[in-house]
């Protein structure tokens, strides 16, 4: 088997074919070039997961999220989350419906159809990310239907379940949509098992084990 | 009148599709359900010409609306419109009999393929 750095460094390349996927999709929708930052792939046990992801909570988003999210099972088993800083999101979502207002707001009151389109978004991006490992790897995921809320004390507990699951993949990514920088996270909380299937996929798949 | 219905439970993604959709295309009446038991339900009453369909949907999955609607009428004729990426679902949904399985977010390209799949098939009714 190969060692650790060099399967979080293929998995990290699966992941960016993801992510680049997803940035190009999202760059569709909004019919505006998105610059994105490439991402490193963080694989964390839930302890170190909870820390990494309150500093983000704390430091970007200043505790409030919007968190589009969509559980997988079947083989691969977990929860993927897609964090946002909440007083970026009106901006965002106006791009994405191509309406303008005459001032941005930066409040945390969202509309149905603010919750919808955050969610098809959400739905979209998290299907390239997590569709194309898939593909990669060549095991099949199924998927629950999109969830959506704003949370104003996010803290990691929402997002990390030490009960259920017990490792902690872990993307921040930054988007650049003219001008405005938008500090996402992506949150895969994953089974051990359901990381083992990947990884060994990996080996055999990549590495010839 | 070419009737068109189109399955997703986001107001969102309808909206873009009939957009998209109602640029190239004339006399189509445009119909929408918000998930798939009614898209059932309105196919079942409706019988439209075409039917744009989302996969992952509440009370019905995508799936199983066309395995309905395929028991109605085995001629229907379904657009699969999903963000699923997924070879295997994919390979799946297209031993379902259908037009095209195509993924969103739909843009000006995937919408014209579509417009000349409802095209054609009007043209030929």
């Amino acid at each position: 088997m190969a060692d650790n750095i060099s399967r979080e460094d293929i998995l990290t390349e699966l992941f960016n074919v993801g992510v680049g996927q997803a940035a190009s999709t999202l760059s569709d929708i909004i019919d505006k070039r998105i610059g994105l930052t490439i991402p490193n792939v963080r694989i964390l046990d839930a302890a170190k997961g909870k820390i990494e992801l309150n500093k983000y909570l704390q430091n970007v988003a200043e505790g409030a999220v919007m968190v589009s999210s969509i559980s997988f099972n079947s083989q691969l088993e977990g929860k993927v989350s897609l964090l946002f800083p909440a007083d970026k999101m009106h901006h965002f979502i106006d791009l994405c419906l191509h309406e303008t207002r005459d001032e941005f707001e930066d409040s945390l009151e969202f509309t149905d159809i603010d919750f919808d389109t955050i969610k098809e978004i959400g739905n979209i991006v998290i299907n390239s990310i997590i569709g194309e490992l898939s593909n990669a790897v060549n095991i099949p995921v199924e998927y629950t239907l999109p969830d959506i809320d704003v949370l104003n004390d996010a803290n990691a507990e929402h997002f990390v379940d030490c009960e259920d699951y017990r490792l902690v993949l872990m993307m921040f990514l930054a988007f650049d949509i003219e001008g405005t920088e938008i500090g996402g996270a992506i949150v895969i909380n994953m089974t051990l098992n359901s990381l083992d299937d990947i990884l060994n996929k990996i080996d055999k798949l990549y590495n010839g084990r | 009148m070419t009737k068109v219905l189109i399955v997703d439970d986001s107001k969102f993604s309808q909206k873009i599709t009939y957009s998209l959709l109602n640029q190239y295309l004339e006399n189509i009446e445009f119909l929408f359900a918000n998930d798939g038991q009614e898209g059932l339900e309105k196919f079942s009453e409706v019988h439209p010409d075409f039917m744009i369909v989302d996969l992952l949907m509440p009370k019905l999955r995508g799936q199983d609306l066309i395995e309905k609607a395929k028991q109605i009428d085995r001629e229907a004729n379904v657009i699969v419109l999903s963000a699923d990426v997924q070879n295997r679902v994919r390979d799946v949904v297209e031993k379902m009999g259908v037009l095209s399985f195509i993924n969103k977010p739909l843009d000006e390209k995937k919408a014209k393929e579509i417009c000349d799949i409802i095209g054609t098939g009007s043209r030929g009714r």
